[in-house]
């Protein structure tokens, strides 16, 4: 038996694009890669599969489950058979990401300062004031070139025609980006010559792109600006991007308890003493930054640090405050924003949202249930959702029961069937759901976008949530040239 | 670098030469224990070694001893923990170590929680074992000195390997003394002893005789050839503090260079003309008492972030 003998059990399902196969064909894009396995025992396959869980395990790209003192190792599973886009896709992708990151960005120094996007009446202002995630503390804070969205991770899906739709913008601080790298890393242990053989861009240039936007941003009249990583510790389970991220652009990683802040100034303690720090790429939630400012419970962040922010003596990447971009009931609003601050037609679709605040749409939703997914506008990782399709009657009882208390916490989407890839998984090439999620990189010189990004896998079958979370992997994603 | 780093890659090194020392000590008792001498006291080892797990009433079977030892999670300072301890510290600064060291280190802690690991240990041959977790760790120095820049965390490295092989072999001299008492044969206790600290070759060569203890002990506090003993980590531990100079405030390096060169001093010319059992008891407390001070200060000025 061999890989194309395999393949003919492959079957997808009607109403669901899939990336590899259409009526029964393989892709155009994907026949270089079909043809260069199709000798290819399952045994082998098999065996490929083996090393690359051994290679992410000795190489420790793993997170860590802590239970009675010692922790406990796992990997994010991965799937070998890479995700392929074409050279057209990409470019559609591309523009309509920089256009959204655009006009995000605009509608964030808008929304901190002017409000002029409330003042013409495109937006409700109490829709922006009653979202937990504006910061009343950004507003008339000038943020260096005016960016605030330096690093973002816009998620795609496909819906059954084929067409690209946003479904969430991630301007906080999106993670998932050292599995892009990594990912990429095993496949070229995993399949030998096929990377070149089949034209996929490169994506190893993120570290250096995104090192080069921190160092431009530094407000220090200074030729070497000292750059930090700030993590939340080792217990986070993102831990290992952030050293990754650190050890490739070589920067300091450094944790809460290592900086000080005095006159206005942020400082690290090191064995020489003090020495200042420009610029800090935090991966800490806006929430825990400062507990001078915000949650004072915290002790991740820094007593001081916002006022040093604000004084303009060291930069915050991501700007805070962000989250106000990224809320679940903003998001209906952005292809507005890109009329409205750029007039364009805005390139990515977006899903049809439903403000369960609003009675009519309250009632829609909850009648046509089955077809709805349900969400919390500030949740994410797949938390505190319910999808229509797969629960119990007591559960929209429940659900409705949650929403009802605080509607404006909620938002409602028709179920988009996500495209499926063919993944090894059981000896089998069965088909499963992903979506896409693509780093931005904003800086003084414009928008950037590293030809990649990570596909998220919904490992269970027929299931829709891609996230780590719930069960969910990820796969290589090739960019063709 | 951050004054946490520094702390982070000093513990890393420490642990890391404790388990190299203890696995060799331990290899040495095992195959000892299996070899000529009769009932083997292993308590005496999980009592020097500071198990921290109930103590047991019955004497300890090898198996039941090595498990101890090894791997028993309950047990603080099992050659587990250790690992698993320095494996915590090089999580910490992983962007720091680099990724050759890390991975190393990573590759050592799946090791010792292999299923074979055990295995080996509780039913098969332990020295294999043994053989297989000291090549993980001669890998871990081989890498060290491989891929790490030359930088300052090489030198807090060095001095926490340094400052650990120092206390290593008085714990382990001392040990041995004390075991000393329950048998007839000294000198094979001493060549035993020579072998946990992969010495007796280096003896053979440089005394040119039969053993003897004064020459032993000589050789394991001040011979400066060898690389386990006492003076000559001393020696190592100042040269590589010195490089310190340009990075640190004045006063602080003045205090550091003060201590050492007083604690070098006293071992040099301290140590009794003619050792034996009983006049190195004093000097092994004293050098001991010193080297943990000197450590303790070293943490206050250079690692003192919180």
């Amino acid at each position: 038996m061999s890989f194309a003998s395999l393949l003919m059990e492959y079957t997808t399902r009607p109403n669901i694009w899939d990336e590899m196969c259409a009526q029964g064909e393989i892709r155009k894009h994907y026949q270089l890669f079909f043809d260069s396995l199709s000798q290819v025992a399952p045994a082998e396959l098999a065996h490929k599969d083996e090393l690359a869980k051994k290679l992410f395990m000795s190489q420790g790209i793993t997170f860590t489950v802590y239970s009675d003192g010692e922790g406990i190792e796992k990997i994010f599973p991965f799937d070998i058979i890479p995700r392929i886009i074409t050279a057209a896709e990409w470019q559609h992708i591309e523009a309509g990401i920089k256009q959204r990151i655009k006009a995000l960005n605009i509608f964030l120094k808008d929304i901190y300062h002017d409000q002029f996007i409330i003042k013409d009446g495109i937006m409700p202002a109490s829709l922006v004031h009653s979202c937990p995630n504006f910061l009343r503390e950004m507003v008339d804070v000038d943020v260096p070139f005016n960016i605030y969205t330096h690093i973002s991770g816009i998620d795609l899906i496909r819906d059954s025609d084929g067409s690209f739709y946003v479904l969430e913008d991630n301007l906080r601080t999106p993670s998932g980006v050292s599995y892009m790298l990594e990912n990429r890393n095993m496949t070229y242990r995993v399949f030998p010559g096929l990377l070149p053989r089949n034209n996929v861009r490169s994506v190893k240039d993120y570290p250096d792109l995104l090192l080069k936007n921190l160092l431009a941003i530094s407000n220090r009249q200074k030729s070497n600006p000292t750059v930090v990583l700030l993590t939340p510790g080792i217990f986070n389970s993102a831990y290992f991007e952030h050293t990754t991220l650190a050890r490739l652009m070589g920067v300091e990683l450094v944790e809460g308890r290592d900086l000080v802040v005095d006159n206005a100034k942020v400082y690290m303690k090191t064995t020489a003493g003090l020495k200042q720090v420009d610029i800090i790429y935090r991966r800490v939630d806006d929430d825990f930054v400062d507990p001078l400012i915000f949650n004072p419970n915290s002790i991740l962040g820094v007593s001081g640090l916002y006022y040093a922010y604000r004084m303009g003596n060291v930069a915050i990447v991501n700007a805070p405050g962000n989250g106000v971009a990224d809320d679940k009931a903003i998001y209906p609003f952005v292809p507005a924003m890109i009329k409205y601050y750029m007039n364009e037609e805005p390139i990515l679709k977006t899903v049809p949202t439903y403000a369960m605040d609003n009675p009519e749409h309250f009632k829609h939703v909850f009648e046509n249930i089955p077809k709805m997914v349900i969400k919390k506008t500030n949740e994410s990782g797949g938390y505190g959702m319910l999808m229509g399709s797969a629960c119990t009657e007591q559960q929209v009882i429940d659900y409705k029961k949650e929403v009802e208390k605080n509607p404006r916490q909620f938002i409602a989407q028709p179920i988009i069937s996500l495209s499926s890839v063919p993944c090894f998984i059981n000896n089998k090439i069965q088909p499963r759901h992903v979506d896409l999620r693509p780093f931005a990189l904003y800086g003084p010189q414009g928008i950037e976008i590293v030809p990649g990004g990570l596909t998220r896998v919904a490992l269970r079958e027929g299931s829709l949530v891609v996230n780590s979370s719930q069960g969910g992997g990820s796969k290589d994603t090739w960019i063709l040239s | 670098m951050l004054s946490r780093v520094a702390d982070a890659v000093f513990w890393m090194a420490r642990y890391m030469e404790r388990t190299d020392n203890v696995l060799r000590a331990l290899r040495t008792n095992y195959i000892a224990s299996q070899d000529e001498i009769q009932n083997f006291d292993w308590q005496l080892w999980i009592d020097g070694l500071g198990a921290t797990t109930q103590r047991s009433e019955a004497k300890l079977a090898y198996r039941d001893a090595l498990y101890q030892l090894l791997m028993n999670k309950e047990n603080d300072n099992a050659v587990l923990t250790n690992i698993v301890r320095a494996r915590e510290n090089a999580r910490s600064v992983q962007d720091y170590v680099t990724k050759e060291v890390w991975q190393c280190m990573n590759d050592y802690y799946h090791l010792i929680r292999d299923k074979h690991t055990e295995y080996l240990i509780l039913h098969g041959d332990p020295v294999t074992a043994f053989d297989n977790l000291l090549r993980e760790s001669t890998l871990f120095y081989g890498t060290v000195d491989i891929t790490m820049n030359r930088g300052e965390g090489y030198t807090f490295l060095s001095l926490g390997k340094y400052i650990e092989r120092m206390l290593r072999s008085l714990d382990i001299l001392e040990l041995k003394i004390k075991e000393l008492d329950k048998h007839d044969n000294e000198l094979v206790q001493w060549k035993y002893l020579l072998y946990s600290l992969s010495g007796y070759e280096f003896h053979t060569k440089f005394y040119r005789n039969t053993l003897s203890t004064e020459n032993v002990i000589h050789q394991i506090i001040i011979n400066v050839q060898f690389p386990h003993s006492v003076l000559y980590c001393l020696l190592q531990v100042e040269r590589y503090f010195k490089r310190l100079d340009t990075i640190s405030l004045p006063e602080h390096f003045k205090e550091m260079e003060f201590l050492l060169g007083r604690a070098v001093s006293n071992l040099r010319y301290g140590a009794p003309a003619k050792p034996s059992v009983q006049n190195i008891m004093p000097l092994i407390e004293s050098t001991r008492k010193e080297i943990k001070s000197l450590s303790q200060k070293l943490a206050t000025l250079y690692f003192g972030y919180s």
